[in-house]
């Protein structure tokens, strides 16, 4: 066991790698709860239902005209691309998501003593690939 | 970023002020005006993956003894947004390969002692952004 950096992470949308504009991601996945309790129960008895799940990345923003986080993300606004986030970096047997999510937002935010920041949100889109890498 | 690199920039930058000498390392004794760059505090990794990494850089201007009588009038000039001798505005027009971006962030008043002999000074703190590997 280790502990393991963020530093590594490594997150591609649409096959284009946008780690290094990038300084913070997170997959919430949930699952729908279904209360199933009945006469005789003492207590909630519960039942799982779907998976869900979000996506959220964040950075600096950097006008790379083909790479960066504007010109990859703005034009996949409300459409389903493949996103892959390997949370230990790259490597052979390293853990890795796989997944398509409908990219729901883009937001730039300029402060005005501050680098230029990005965000993106994203819903997941069916299961998530937890195969690790290849 | 190579930071060598990066305040050899920046110094040729400020040599571009008329009649300002500029040291890219503190040096021994100061002959004011003055511009020392001082060494660099590094943030690492503010990306994934040695995306981007940032530099805090203090620059200390020396121009003129506390007791002279024009002392303010001088050091404003360097101290000012704007103008032909703003470090700022001098340093913000600058174009630059050793990094991405620059920022004078703050000024700071100081009194400092060279050779016994009490000078004006002001500590700008340039924030400088750039590629980690």
């Amino acid at each position: 066991m280790a502990f393991i950096h963020g530093k590594n992470t490594v997150v591609k949308v649409a096959t284009k790698d946008l780690s290094s504009y990038t300084a913070m991601s997170e997959l919430p996945r949930t699952a729908d709860s279904h209360d199933v309790t009945t006469y005789g129960n003492v207590a909630h008895r519960k039942a799982g239902g779907l998976l869900d799940g979000t996506f959220t990345m964040s950075g600096t923003y950097d006008s790379t005209a083909v790479n960066g986080p504007r010109a990859v993300l703005e034009p996949l606004l409300g459409t389903v691309p493949a996103v892959i986030r390997q949370t230990e970096g790259a490597g052979t047997g390293k853990p890795q998501d796989a997944f398509t999510a409908l990219l729901t937002g883009y937001t730039e935010t300029n402060a005005v003593a501050d680098m230029v920041k990005w965000s993106a949100a994203f819903e997941i889109d069916g299961d998530v690939d937890s195969t690790p890498q290849p | 970023m190579d930071v060598n690199a990066v305040v050899t920039a920046l110094a040729a930058q400020l040599s571009t002020i008329t009649a300002l000498r500029v040291h890219s390392e503190p040096p021994g004794t100061v002959t004011p005006p003055a511009a020392v760059l001082s060494y660099a505090d590094v943030t690492f990794d503010n990306t994934y993956g040695r995306g981007m990494d940032m530099l805090e850089l203090p620059v200390v201007l020396v121009v003129a003894k506390v007791s002279e009588r024009t002392a303010r009038k001088k050091i404003d000039a360097y101290v000012s947004g704007s103008g032909a001798t703003s470090i700022k505005a001098v340093i913000e027009a600058g174009t630059y390969t050793a990094f991405d971006s620059v920022r004078v962030a703050s000024a700071t008043a100081d009194v400092i002692t060279i050779g016994g002999v009490d000078y004006l000074s002001y500590a700008f703190t340039l924030e400088i952004a750039g590629q980690g590997a």
